[in-house]
């Protein structure tokens, strides 16, 4: 847990002037409080003073040096928490960040079967909880560790006795956090593992919600939703009971300190009243930060938690990794694939056994073969989603095993099956694939793909929002406007996978009948299960048995 | 910061002195009132047959409220145990002044009143713990029954509602969970926050009035303080969780397409824009956190200046000519713990900002009215669906989805839907769905009013596939099963035989009882549509729609699939919506449809 901590902390570097700034303004902050009721105790203990002939000092002389404390501990306090909860989230922000591109490098092929609505509950929560590390564990630690300090360093003048009787129940308390953290670890994993849980069981049915109603399956939906709610309800009860026995514990702490002031008082006669009372008065004021302190471990506890889990998915291995020196890009762009094998795990059954297949440039190609033949496999190692096994890919006479990835991806516009429209707008979309286009350039694509009218006709145009995976669309529309962000793109191979899957049979037609003037003399590699209507293809291949045979349509 | 405006003026008002009244009894109003639990029932205006628009600010309230009442016997003992708790602290206060002025030579108390003070410790942590685990409790059983109705809305409101999925699964997750800092933390410390430094000032005001006075005044100030700071942290709460809520929208809608990011290669723009969008979060939270802190700030001026006042006022304790010491330095020990239950209610004043935010959202999603509309008496063994005249019509803005569609479907009959992309044909299946209501005309199932059925009912009657299946994590059984659960093992394996699904479910690790779904066993588009048209055999209803089932499979499995629907329509109402001729070739009667009206009916394709 330690280990996943520290390397948090690692991760906020460029923050930690700022980070360790605003401990300080809370240090100060904690000692402000302190040195309010210490003040108060010595007016008190001005009369056992006077009685007993110490000169420490009238009580009512001290309210001039009072004025200044009492305004600035309010402000102090403030300043204190704008500061640590400022830096802390400017820390947060930074974590996100590195997270989504830790994915995208890691799961670059997209998340496929992992757990899209417990990524999210990842994500938010857990971030979230890494705060915990920093305004519930380090600040409180590091304030009330001076606050034992300076309560051992004012009572140790007085009295040496005094100050261990005192100090020594607070930084006992100050122990407990590191103590309590493993155990309260395992509460916390619980918990965020259940939420993660009862999050699926929210998106699962939502995901398929016309399945959901149309099985009439709402009561199995709402019952795994309540059982994953009482799970959860389960796991956080087991944490807040540890905080609260822990919040017990601390102000148990801060009370022993109390008594054992009071009690030194008790003991050691007249000598010892002024130094007892002081110390009787810090106890009080130690009270309320240390009563709060022992819930840092399972603040700690959760942040490790979290942590943990961030750090589980952040270190997935990369799926192909750049070569250490890559070759320099390649000019041309013609693809020739000498006997590729391929299979996605060793114990799956391979999809390529010696695949070979020239495309020139500037040709037009069709691939055909049923689902499942690996026409998308093909698109994966293209684009270094995945490597092969044996064999290899050459483009522009360059073999993709010695680009990086970036290069190779520019070679080509995929429209894959899966191709996702973004909740944006549609020129939002568009730019994903050329982020400088015009909006001249952009209605060009849009009229390849046969929807630039209906996008001039809505009362937004371009800058009408597409909705979740464009559900402000219908499918075919959807489909289109996915075509038209691979049609704006600049480079020079396009990758269509079933681009005319879910068009109706008119629009299929007109769409290939466009597609030779919508590929403008680009390299044009079409992946469908069958070949119809008016696209003439150069050269066309059928995938069967992990070979590409060359065919006619 | 537009609404610290309000406030400056309101602040102003009160320093002349004229409105002070106004303020007061404005800020006890709103303070206070949530607190106190018996407040009544907030007017049933959405049982009404025409729902009145309520403002939401009221209906949020009466959702705190009505989540509140309803746990109110835990939160009672809850309080219950909080003012124990605060009869240990009193009489720990007490001790430690007779023990203080002991030490200073009054009085003779000695090591019995450490005794005291140690047991009393003691029994006070039991008491803390005890009101803990009676809080969290009510709170649980509070989001648990809120859970429950927001995502029971969810289902009811079903495709009607066009929010991201994301933002549904907040709603259903994060923001239930926000409530808790109402019932289990905001709502017993508002209480202890009015009982606990009322028992501190009595005691104070016992052994001196002026000192009771000194106490009471300061604490009196703190929730005019608090309101005042308050009404800004709850409007800003609210924004800051619209924030959140873009920020979990964005990146799950970002994660589900980083595939597509990917190959454009936009991961680094996507960052930079993650990062902005993490930054309008960081700025809207320390908005509020700006004045929620500042609500503490106040209650810690307030803490001083009592301690002061209460020092100057016992002076005489520095000169040793006190007249009754023992008072005055209980005096001075009860600031502390008359404040103590005032700083807990301001650390759950920050929570309770959160929980309103989230009231704000659930409020209009719970509080749908009753539906009036009819059960289904018994499930009919064959259904005719009669369209007579039907019209649809989404958006005034926009064009009809149907117009005058008529058609009649008889048992044993599939009727194809044919027409491009956007002609009306899912919104014929929708309507039979219950997913909408036709804007004119009528649609009968058996001579009766289909309108005249709740949605869920009416889709009692039919068996539906799609496009794209949706396969739910579990097994392939369960995801069969839950088309009709009571059915037995044997039912399932005939239904996925029928289906064809035990074809290639023989191959797989544990046939049926392999885990599918996200984290599972991918199945492929052809396997999960046999998946769900197994649902459709194993359900056994009258009447079978059909939106497309075919659209995304290759011709081998579009066959395969095709042929296990045929014999899924045999004795059964069916309607199937395609654009593929070859499909409606295998079929019977076509209805073509163009821009949402019947432009050819005929009998084969």
């Amino acid at each position: 847990m330690m280990g996943d901590l520290a390397r948090v902390l690692g991760l906020w570097r460029g923050r930690w002037p700022a980070l360790a700034a605003a401990v300080l303004v809370s240090v100060g902050s904690a000692l402000l409080g302190l040195a309010l009721m210490g003040l108060a105790g010595r007016a008190v203990a001005g009369e056992v003073a006077l009685a007993g002939g110490v000169a420490l000092g009238g009580g009512i002389l001290l309210l001039p040096w009072l004025r200044p404390v009492l305004l600035g501990r309010p402000a102090a306090r403030w300043a204190e928490r704008m500061a640590t909860h400022g830096v802390a989230f400017r820390a947060l922000a930074d974590t996100r960040v590195w997270f989504f591109r830790r994915l995208s490098s890691r799961l670059p092929g997209g998340i496929g079967h992992g757990r899209a609505g417990d990524l999210l509950g990842r994500i938010v929560t857990d971030v979230e909880a890494l705060d915990g590390l920093y305004l519930r564990a380090i600040v409180p630690i590091a304030a009330g560790g001076a606050v034992v300090v300076a309560t051992a360093v004012v009572l140790g003048a007085l009295a040496p006795g005094l100050a261990a009787l005192a100090a020594l129940p607070l930084a006992a308390a100050l122990a407990l956090p590191p103590l309590l953290a493993p155990a309260a670890a395992r509460a916390a994993a619980a918990a965020a593992e259940a939420e993660g849980r009862l999050r699926d069981a929210v998106v699962d049915p939502l995901s398929g919600l016309e399945d959901t109603l149309g099985a009439g399956a709402e009561a199995r939906a709402l019952a795994r939703v309540a059982a994953a709610g009482d799970a959860l309800a389960a796991a956080q009860r087991a944490l807040t009971r540890r905080n609260a026995a822990a919040g017990a514990l601390g102000s148990l702490l801060a009370q022993g300190a109390l008594l054992g002031a009071l009690g030194y008082g008790l003991a050691g006669g007249q000598g010892a009243l002024a130094g007892a009372v002081i110390g009787a008065f810090l106890a009080l004021a130690a009270a309320e930060p240390f009563a709060a302190l022992p819930r840092a471990g399972v603040a700690l506890a959760a942040a490790g938690a979290s942590a943990r889990r961030l750090f589980a998915a952040a270190d997935v291995a990369v799926p192909v990794p750049d070569p250490a020196q890559p070759a320099l890009a390649p000019t041309g762009h013609a693809i020739s694939i000498e006997g590729l094998c391929f299979a996605w795990a060793a114990d799956r059954p391979p999809v390529f056994d010696g695949l070979d297949m020239e495309v020139p440039e500037g040709a037009r190609v069709a691939l055909l073969g049923p689902s499942g033949s690996g026409k998308s496999s093909l698109i994966a190692l293209l684009t270094k989603l995945a490597a092969p096994q044996a064999g290899r890919i050459l483009v522009g006479g360059v073999d993709l095993a010695t680009l990086t990835a970036d290069a190779a991806r520019r070679t080509f516009a995929v429209l894959s099956q899966d191709a996702r429209l973004f909740d944006d707008t549609i020129a939002a979309n568009l730019r994903m694939a050329a982020p400088d286009a015009d909006d001249p350039a952009l209605f060009q694509a849009l009229d390849r793909a046969g929807i630039g009218d209906l996008v001039r006709a809505l009362p937004e145009g371009l800058a009408t929002r597409c909705g979740e995976a464009g559900a402000r669309f219908s499918g075919g529309q959807v489909r289109r406007i996915a075509l038209a962000r691979a049609l704006v793109s600049t480079a020079p191979v396009l990758l269509l996978d079933e681009p005319a899957a879910g068009l109706d049979a008119a629009a299929e037609m007109a769409f290939l009948a466009t597609l030779e003037t919508a590929a403008a003399g680009r390299t044009v590699l079409l992946l469908q299960h069958r070949l119809v209507g008016p696209f003439r293809p150069s050269r066309v291949f059928r995938l069967a048995g992990g070979r590409a045979l060359v065919g006619l349509g | 910061m537009f609404w610290l405006r309000p406030l400056w003026r309101r602040v102003a008002l009160a320093a002349t002195g004229g409105a002070w009244r106004r303020v007061a009894g404005w800020a006890s109003r709103h303070v206070m009132d949530t607190a106190l639990m018996d407040r009544p029932p907030a007017p049933a205006g959405v049982l009404s047959q025409t729902p009145k628009p309520i403002p939401p600010r009221a209906a949020t309230r009466a959702l705190l409220a009505e989540v509140t009442r309803a746990q109110r016997p835990g939160l009672l003992l809850a309080v219950g145990l909080g003012a124990a708790g605060m009869v240990t602290v009193l009489g720990q206060a007490v001790l430690t002044a007779l023990l203080i002025a002991g030490l200073l030579g009054h009085g003779d108390v000695g090591w019995a009143a450490v005794a005291g003070i140690a047991a009393l410790a003691l029994l006070q942590a039991g008491l803390f713990i005890a009101q803990d685990r009676a809080q969290v409790a009510a709170g649980a059983a509070a989001r648990a029954a809120m859970r429950a109705r927001a995502f029971a809305a969810l289902l009811a409101a079903g495709p009607a509602d066009s929010r991201a999925i994301g933002e549904k699964a907040s709603l259903v997750v994060d923001r239930v969970e926000a409530l808790d800092g109402h019932v289990a933390r905001w709502t017993p410390a508002a209480a202890m926050a009015l009982i606990g430094p009322a028992m501190a000032i009595a005691l104070a005001a016992s052994v001196d009035p002026t000192s009771g006075l000194i106490l009471g005044l300061c604490v009196l100030l703190v929730p005019v303080a608090m309101a005042v700071t308050g009404i800004g942290a709850a409007v800003a709460s609210r924004r800051q969780f619209a924030a959140l809520e873009a920020l979990s929208g964005r990146f799950l809608d970002r994660m589900r397409g980083l595939a597509t990011i990917v190959l454009f290669r936009r991961e680094a723009a996507e960052a930079t824009a993650l990062a902005a969008a993490a930054a309008d979060l960081r700025i809207r939270t320390m908005k509020v956190l700006r004045v929620a802190f500042l609500s503490s700030t106040a209650l810690e001026a307030l803490f001083a200046v009592a301690l002061a006042c209460l020092a100057w006022r016992h002076a005489a304790l520095a000169t040793g000519t006190h007249a009754d010491p023992v008072a005055a330095i209980l005096a001075l020990v009860l600031v502390p713990a008359a404040f103590a239950p005032l700083r807990a209610f301001s650390a759950a004043y920050h929570e309770r900002a959160a929980a309103e935010g989230a009231a704000t959202a659930l409020a209009p999603l719970v509080a749908t009215p009753p539906d009036a509309r009819l059960l289904l008496e018994e499930m009919p063994p064959s259904v005719v669906v009669t369209f007579d005249h039907v019209g649809l019509r989404h958006d005034p803005a926009l064009p009809d989805a149907l117009d005058d569609v008529s058609f009649r479907v008889m048992p044993g009959e599939v009727l194809v839907l044919m027409g491009p992309s956007g002609a009306g044909k899912s919104s014929i299946l929708r309507l039979l769905m219950g997913f909408s209501a036709p804007t004119a005309g009528r649609i009968a199932l058996n001579g009766r009013e289909a309108a005249a059925l709740r949605p869920a009912e009416l889709r009692r009657l039919s068996a539906w596939v799609g496009q794209r299946a949706h396969i739910f994590r579990g097994t392939i059984a369960e995801n069969i099963l839950l088309a009709r659960p009571e059915a037995t093992a044997a039912e399932v394996a005939q239904a996925a035989r029928d289906a064809g699904v035990s074809a290639f479910a023989a191959d797989l690790p544990q046939g049926l009882d392999t885990m599918v779904g996200e984290a599972g066993h991918g199945l492929s588009g052809g396997q999960a549509q046999r998946v769900a048209i197994a649902r459709a055999f194993l359900r056994d209803v009258p009447l079978l729609l059909l939106d497309e089932p075919t659209a995304h499979l290759d011709p081998v499995t579009e066959a395969a699939v095709l042929d296990s629907l045929r014999r899924l329509s045999v004795g059964r109402t069916t309607i199937l919506a395609t654009h593929s001729p070859a499909v409606a070739a295998r079929f019977g009667r076509v209805l073509r449809l163009a821009d949402g009206r019947v432009v050819d009916r005929s009998l084969r394709a």
